[in-house]
């Protein structure tokens, strides 16, 4: 069709240009200064969904992480007092050869067992442990000491009064651990149902010292301290590769952050380089738009008639 | 038979006369070239009936007609009407893609993804809040937190919900105003009305008022941006129009009839893009308010059917009907001091927390992702919709301009024709004078 090419045509649709070409060249620069190529869902429905997606999976991430740290304290704080408890118990083991012998007089072992009654204490001193204000050792029942300080009276002093539920921690998307440890199967209940575990152990040693039983302390009361200093260490064992168990997962989720965070770079950022290059050219084009407009819509048959 | 000796200034007269109108047309043209809506006019010329001589004018005896110069027959606008009509069909189709892409744009920027206020980051921080709230079950600080974190996520979804609803109410009442008793339908209508009127006045008395009927068009054409018109010419100037695909009857030759119903049957144009988008039950908007309460109930009940482990209705989350996003609120009874941490109240035990935490990524959150990447993928349809539309209406108004507008070009020559012609008209006038001079006072005068 040939048409005519009226005034008005030409002034609209050069107008018309240069109204698209500078909605693409605002475009372009929303997305320099945003440094975003997704601004609004409708940019790109698909990729704008993956990226609320990605950014919450990166959101767990980092929780997941906080989580351990957090964790790993609660750990140290189980692993320190495993730590002084070992170590009382070792003492313990030392004074019961010197008090077993036949040649310490009365005096001596009672001094002796004093000092096996003050083990005993700071061996619940350090089950009393606590990690932020909360009791390690009590299961759930973090606000209540497991052996509490000063002793009650008997039959109750030795009493377990922690909770045998213990916690657990999120670390991943459905993966938990366990955090506390349950110190009442090592350290017992004491005398009253007369378990042979550390603190029925021990008090067994006071008495037998202050009884000159050397038979009984060379005996049942030196082969139970050494199976419980057997199961001591279990359980730091335990603690133990609970905390190796934390770190592996502190790396993986550090490297699935990373990933996460170029996954979402990628799906979410602009392409500065490509960017850059689009909005030259199209700042160039809008120029040309700009004076080809100025040109055409200036000339008219009016300038070449006299 | 012999001819008049000053049958030639008449004839020059004429041409005089028809060209002094052609420069005036032409002048009008050049006038209105930015006026919207205006047509070009031409002067239609054409010989004017010829001096018929019976017989005798020629050799052998014969009769013949003499020419008598030029005659203007008509003031003629150059339109075709069929190109109204596609132009008027674009229009209505622009008008709806235009109405429906701004709507959705207004409730595409009302969820604000993605960004640091939406819903997704706070859905996001609320699950922070409860693993935050496992690792310390008794810290006054997580609980306080994850509370007014709950509180801020129901804010979240409540703001979208009336930021939603307001989108739809705003298109409501543009609607409204369009069609309420004066409104800028009836407005449009009465003026075609009054234009009517006068044009059948002078069209019955055989005139063609070319001007009115350009003004008539242009309001005819803002009419088809309102809502589909079926034009129809009634014969004798006047047009009747029916609006909407029913044709409801809107304008004819005894005026303006329509009661703007509270719904209009496929109204097409703004107006039905208007009401597709803010109907209830049914529009747009109204169907995202219901899809975000979905997803708002669907988060309330998986975080309760984890809060409630004995099963007595101990809420968490309270929610109502289906517009759930927006009644969404913590339930009574919930604090920092009684939030539930695990089923045996113990200071640590974080079973529910951790259970609820575990709720992250989970179908809930993906049925919000849904939403959003619905709501993008209309709003990218509709932003499409509108820019082909835009293209079309541009095509034919390009094709009806190219036959109506005025190009100052073309003007530019026909002034420099008429021009030329007026002036040979009257060299051809003189040339007579100089004739006649001679006839009349060189004549006879042998001898003197």
């Amino acid at each position: 069709m040939s048409s005519r090419i009226t005034t008005g045509m030409v002034q609209r649709n050069v107008l018309a240009d240069l109204n698209r070409v500078n909605a693409a060249l605002t475009r372009t620069q929303e997305k320099l200064s945003s440094n975003r190529e997704i601004t609004k869902p409708s940019d790109d429905p698909f990729n704008a969904a993956r990226a609320l997606q990605l950014r919450e999976s990166l959101a767990g991430t980092q929780q997941y992480q906080r989580n351990i740290q957090d964790t790993m304290g609660w750990q140290e704080t189980s692993e320190q007092a495993f730590s002084q408890m070992t170590s009382a118990i070792a003492q313990v083991k030392e004074l019961l050869v010197q008090g077993s012998s036949d040649s310490v007089d009365a005096g001596s072992r009672e001094a002796i067992a004093k000092e096996v009654d003050q083990l005993l204490l700071s061996i619940k001193e350090s089950a009393n442990a606590t990690y932020q204000g909360r009791y390690v050792f009590s299961g759930t029942r973090t606000n209540q000491a497991p052996y509490p300080l000063p002793e009650p009276v008997a039959p109750n002093q030795d009493v377990f009064q922690g909770s045998p539920q213990q916690i657990e921690r999120q670390i991943g998307p459905g993966v938990t651990i366990e955090v506390s440890v349950s110190v009442s199967g090592v350290l017992g209940e004491g005398q009253g149902p007369s378990d042979g575990r550390i603190i029925d152990n021990l008090r067994d040693i006071a008495e037998h010292l202050r009884s000159g039983d050397a038979a009984s302390l060379r005996g049942a009361d030196m082969s139970g301290l050494d199976a419980n200093l057997e199961s001591l260490l279990g359980l730091r064992a335990v603690n133990g590769s609970r905390q190796n168990r934390l770190e592996a997962a502190l790396t993986r989720l550090s490297e699935v952050e990373e990933s996460t965070f170029k996954q979402l770079s990628e799906t979410e950022d602009a392409d500065m380089a490509k960017t850059l290059i689009d909005f030259n050219s199209q700042q160039v084009a809008y120029q040309a738009a700009l004076k080809a407009g100025a040109n055409i819509v200036q000339v008219s048959l009016m300038d070449f008639l006299r | 038979m012999s001819i008049s000796s000053f049958y030639g200034l008449q004839t020059s007269l004429r041409g005089l006369l028809a060209q002094q109108r052609a420069l005036d047309t032409t002048g009008h043209n050049i006038a209105n070239a930015s006026t919207k809506g205006y047509s070009r006019q031409q002067a239609v010329m054409a010989a004017s009936p010829g001096l018929a001589i019976a017989s005798g004018a020629v050799q052998g005896g014969a009769g013949a007609h003499i020419g008598s110069g030029v005659d203007i027959q008509a003031y003629r606008r150059v339109r075709d009407t069929f190109l109204d009509l596609q132009y008027r069909a674009q229009a209505t189709r622009l008008g709806q893609e235009a109405g429906r892409a701004e709507g959705l744009d207004r409730a595409e920027l009302a969820l604000a993804e993605p960004s640091d206020n939406g819903i997704n980051k706070q859905l996001s921080d609320f699950w922070d809040a409860w693993s935050n709230l496992s690792e310390a079950p008794p810290d006054q600080a997580a609980r306080e937190a994850l509370v007014e974190q709950a509180k801020t996520l129901a804010e979240a979804f409540a703001t979208v919900d009336q930021q939603l609803e307001l989108v739809g109410q705003q298109a409501r009442s543009e609607f409204d105003s369009l069609t309420q008793a004066g409104g800028e339908l009836e407005q449009i209508s009465n003026e075609i009305v009054a234009l009517n009127d006068t044009i059948r006045r002078f069209v019955t008395a055989g005139d063609a008022p070319n001007d009115l009927m350009d003004q008539r068009d242009l309001l005819l054409d803002r009419l088809s941006e309102l809502g589909q018109t079926s034009i129809t010419d009634n014969g004798d100037g006047s047009v009747s129009v029916t609006f909407g695909a029913t044709g409801t009857p809107m304008i004819d030759a005894t005026g303006f009839h329509f009661q703007a119903p509270a719904t209009l049957a496929n109204a097409g144009g703004r107006l039905g893009a208007l009401q597709t988008l803010s109907n209830v039950p049914g529009g747009e908007l109204d169907s995202y308010r219901l899809e975000l309460g979905q997803v708002a109930t669907s988060i309330a009940a998986a975080v309760n059917q984890v809060y409630d482990h004995a099963g007595d209705g101990t809420n968490f989350f309270t929610t109502t009907g289906p517009y759930a996003a927006g009644t969404m609120a913590l339930a009574a009874g919930v604090t920092a001091a009684t939030v539930r941490t695990g089923t045996t109240g113990e200071a640590d035990d974080n079973k529910l927390a951790l259970q609820i935490s575990e709720l992250r990524g989970d179908a809930p959150d993906g049925a919000y992702r849904a939403f959003i990447a619905r709501v993008g993928s209309e709003v990218r349809e509709a932003t499409r919709n509108e820019a082909n539309a835009q293209a079309l209406t541009d095509a034919v108004m390009d094709r009806r301009d190219s036959v109506a507008g005025v190009s100052l070009d073309e003007e530019m020559g026909s002034l420099v024709r008429f021009q030329r012609a007026y002036q040979a008209s009257a060299r051809a006038m003189s040339t007579m004078d100089e004739m006649l001079d001679v006839l009349i006072n060189r004549t006879g005068r042998v001898g003197l």
